[in-house]
């Protein structure tokens, strides 16, 4: 152990200042990523930008919070030039005595992710949704924001989020920010629209013109010349003599004097070298510098580049656990949208208007979700909605309805009945249900809450489902 | 008051004896009925004789051409025409004759013509999409489009006509007819012939001008235009002429020049190419005056050398040029001296006179209509619905196409407006003026 007078206490690469221990990494080798999770910060000697960049990225795209959430600091203050880097570390310090400036962001930090509960999400675009809008929540980060990158497969990076994609996937990003926006996680405005190859979705293209016909970039370019007083029109090479460098026209045998006079160059004309077709347009083509597929430019796959910003319920997702997105539910089968379920609910609404049946709709809310889907794989967890789903299908009738509100909430029409049998099935149900679960899940406790309404025509849909649910935790 | 014009003029008949009529009718007599229906009968019919006698050679000859299978070039040069041109390819791709080669040229178009050229081109719907940027008028069009031919024979077209499904086979059999034909002529009907009065007129006088008259100048060896919008070339010829020179009228230039090269020009009435004429007399007569100055601008004074013995002289050339300037220029002006001489001699019968030439040239173009008709291979409307107009034509062509031309054949000759016509671009029009083309 080494004091060096400052209450700094350096042990094996830990440095314990202030009650806090931070990981002092010099080294690539040096790097432990378990090492990580056991202090409460990492500092980086930072002795090159690609050394750096390396232990930044293998911490930060590490997929348990412990690892990818840890504060990292750059020592010796070299300056940082790489944007990507940048929007991944929380600061520099230019010596170990700085440590005390660092204390306050750490202990920020640290208490913010004490804040969040971690959820086990059913899927991996919800696992990469929650991990970057944890992040952003502890680092009181609300922008995100499409830094122009060279090393990136799309020229552009969402650092905290493409850190967990290799080049060639980094593409994926974009579907994963559509996929939050939707769920109101983020709101976005436009930034630019970049073109990624048909073949490989990477971004790093090559543009050239190129022939028509057999696609050489290799070609010659002449000018086209009109001579005014017979007509001709031909390449300049047509007017050219072997005697002098005047121009003398090939059908009439008058010698060009003056451009715009007597004769003018309206259009050009390339030749390609490859296969000797002339012609006036060029195709231009792109190609793909990772997969070399040359792609026509009308093939290329546009996408537009967003900026966006942490919602509030995108905030309150970050610290309750994102477990699922709308598009994981919906290949649950024999459920429908929950668009879908809102029109069939309007036209039922509509049929009662005019009738004097007596239709409902009920819903089936599990009340610790977090709890829940902490302790199962995404792959059960979707096991366990199909469970669901299956038994509550087999106690009502073909033409009710099932949707999912959320990946806890449940929404079911039971039409054509009177109130007070829809609550008996409905409880019925959930006997099914809790029975279920403590034969599948021994030791996890899962609580239901549940509401039947009966339909009422001077209400709309929203409002039925909106009173339905309002009491749910 | 009708009453005494009738009785009048039923005893003016009455009075007229066989001298008497000569004398007051020659110029229907002896110009307008001899040569363009005794005559054009005749020869109708020597024309429908010699096509039954020589059957087995055209259907030779259609055989040797299918045979050979040649690449025929079509160049459709214009400025403007993109809204056109899907209606021309769609008729093209129609064609019963495959192994042609289509290339559309662009004279520098300020609408969307290359967007549309390039979407063709794109499509594989044409072969090429050539575009000067700066316009340059229709021969250099055409000449630059020329430049990437690779057809034994090449095909003009105008971009809003639309053609027969077997225009392009039947417009090259002619070549294999006769090795010495150099450029064969289509024949060009009016598809908006409903349209108004004035294109149901022009209906008519194609049929009578084109359809039968070019058969008949062809047939005598004097047939004189090859219409821009449906023309066939060789391309050798045309590779001697080094294409077109610049216009208006550039289409009976050429075939002015082939001529003078030795090869014969030949009318296919079956090649049936359909195009969309002017729809107002205002539009009409702008376009009549360009045409009609052609014949003062190319027979009288770019090509005079025709009329004159020399070393390239030939007597059919001779003979077309004589008919032509004939026909259209010195009877043209001889009309307004009979009626002078009318107006003269008999001013108190002038009202019969002009109610009697009309009653013989309406009698005349009613007959040339129903017994022509006969030598029509086809027709793009029904016959009944001209009928109607047939009275009109003497009003149309004695009058109203007579007075425009006779403004055309003044305005060139005395003030040279062709050069002035902004159908060419000014650019080329001073040289064509300064070197009298």
């Amino acid at each position: 152990m080494e004091d060096n007078g400052n209450n700094i206490k350096v042990n094996d690469s830990v440095i314990e200042y202030s009650g806090f221990t931070f990981l002092l990494i010099d080294a690539l080798d040096s790097l432990n990523v378990d090492k990580v999770q056991f202090n409460n910060a990492v500092i980086v000697d930072g002795k090159d930008p690609d050394f750096i960049r390396q232990i930044v990225r293998r911490i930060r795209s590490n997929n348990s919070p412990d690892i990818y959430l840890k504060p990292i600091f750059i020592l010796k203050g070299i300056n940082i030039i790489d944007p990507f880097v940048n929007k991944l570390v929380d600061g520099t310090i230019f010596s170990l005595e700085q440590i005390e400036f660092i204390v306050p962001t750490v202990e920020k930090i640290l208490t913010k992710v004490s804040d969040l509960k971690f959820t086990n999400s059913i899927s991996f675009e919800a696992q990469m949704i929650e991990k970057t809008i944890n992040f952003m929540y502890t680092c009181d980060v609300y922008d995100l924001e499409p830094v122009p990158y060279v090393y990136a497969g799309i020229n552009y990076s969402y650092p905290i989020l493409s850190v967990n994609f290799r080049q060639s996937e980094e593409y994926i990003v974009l579907d994963i920010l559509d996929i939050a926006e939707r769920e109101g996680i983020f709101e976005s405005e436009y930034f630019d629209r970049i073109y990624l190859c048909s073949n490989c979705s990477n971004g790093h293209l090559t543009y050239r013109e190129v022939c028509p016909k057999c696609g050489s970039s290799n070609s010659t370019t002449e000018d086209i010349v009109h001579h005014f007083p017979c007509g001709y029109v031909g390449p300049i090479s047509d007017f050219k003599n072997e005697i002098d460098d005047q121009l003398d026209c090939p059908k009439c045998n008058k010698r060009l004097r003056h451009i715009g006079v007597d004769y003018d160059k309206p259009s050009i004309l390339h030749e390609c070298k490859g296969c000797a077709h002339k012609f006036q347009d060029y195709n231009v083509k792109a190609k793909c510098l990772s997969c070399l597929t040359d792609n026509g430019v009308e093939m290329l796959k546009g996408r537009e580049i967003r900026k966006y910003k942490l919602t509030k319920k995108g905030e309150l997702a970050a610290i309750n656990g994102f477990v699922s997105t709308s598009k994981d539910i919906e290949e649950i089968i024999g459920t429908v949208k929950f668009d879908t379920f809102k029109t069939m609910l309007k036209y039922e609404i509509e049929r009662l208007r005019q009738t004097e049946g007596s239709s409902n709709i009920c819903a089936i809310h599990i009340s610790n979700p977090s709890q829940v889907y902490s302790k199962i794989g995404s792959e059960v967890q979707k096991g366990l909605l199909k469970d669901l789903v299956r038994v509550i299908r087999s106690n009502i009738r073909s033409s009710d309805v099932i949707t999912f509100q959320s990946s806890s909430t449940i929404v079911l029409s039971m039409n054509e009945i009177p109130n007070r049998i829809a609550k008996r099935i409905l409880e019925e149900i959930i006997v099914m249900l809790k029975r279920l679960m403590s034969t599948a899940f021994k030791n996890m406790e899962v609580d239901f809450e549940t509401n039947v309404m009966s339909l009422d025509y001077k209400l709309s849909p929203e409002l039925h489902i909106q009173q339905l649910t309002k009491d749910f935790k | 008051m009708i009453d005494e014009i009738i009785d009048n003029y039923i005893r003016f008949l009455g009075s007229l004896t066989v001298e008497h009529f000569i004398r007051l009718f020659w110029f229907f007599i002896f110009f307008e009925f001899i040569r363009y229906f005794m005559i054009e009968f005749v020869v109708l019919n020597l024309w429908k004789l010699s096509k039954w006698l020589n059957r087995s050679e055209y259907d030779k000859a259609r055989q040797e051409f299918l045979f050979e299978n040649p690449l025929i070039s079509i160049i459709i040069p214009g400025k403007n025409e993109g809204k056109h041109i899907y209606k021309l390819i769609n008729s093209l791709k129609e064609q019963t004759y495959a192994n042609v080669q289509v290339i559309v040229i662009d004279d520098g178009s300020d609408d969307d013509t290359p967007t549309i050229g390039r979407d063709l081109e794109r499509a594989g719907l044409i072969d090429l999409f050539i575009r000067n940027e700066i316009r340059g008028g229709k021969a250099s069009a055409a000449n630059f489009g020329l430049r990437f031919t690779k057809g034994k024979y090449i095909i003009h077209m105008d971009a809003d006509c639309s053609y027969d499904r077997d225009a392009i086979e039947k417009i090259i059999i002619p070549f294999y007819l006769d090795k010495m034909v150099g450029g064969v002529g289509g024949n060009v009907m009016v598809r908006n012939y409903d349209e108004s009065l004035v294109t149901s007129l022009q209906a008519i006088e194609y049929y009578d001008t084109i359809s039968i008259g070019r058969s008949v100048t062809s047939y005598l060896g004097i047939y004189r235009i090859i219409s821009g919008a449906f023309g066939a070339f060789r391309a050798d010829v045309l590779e001697q002429m080094k294409g077109w020179d610049i216009g208006p009228g550039l289409d009976g230039d050429i075939t002015v020049k082939v001529r003078k090269l030795g090869y014969k020009i030949k009318f296919e009435q079956d090649a049936v190419c359909l195009t969309s004429v002017p729809n107002t007399f205002k539009k009409l007569t702008k376009q009549r005056l360009r045409w009609d100055k052609s014949l003062i601008r190319f027979r009288v004074r770019k090509h005079k050398d025709v009329l004159f013995p020399n070393q390239a002289f030939k007597f059919s050339n001779f003979i077309s040029f004589v008919e032509n300037i004939t026909y259209n220029l010195i009877l043209n002006f001889k009309w307004y001296f009979y009626l002078i001489d009318m107006v003269i001699n008999y001013p108190s019968l002038i009202a019969n006179i002009l109610i009697t030439n009309f009653l013989l040239y309406t009698i005349t173009n009613f007959l040339k209509f129903v017994i022509y008709s006969l030598y029509r291979t086809r027709s793009n409307a029904p016959y009944s619905h001209f009928l109607i107009y047939i009275p009109g034509m003497v009003l149309y062509f004695g009058y109203y196409l007579r007075i425009v031309r006779t403004i055309a054949y003044l305005q060139e000759f005395f003030f040279k407006l062709s050069y002035k016509d902004p159908w060419n671009p000014e650019k080329t029009s001073v040289h064509a003026k300064r070197l009298k083309l």
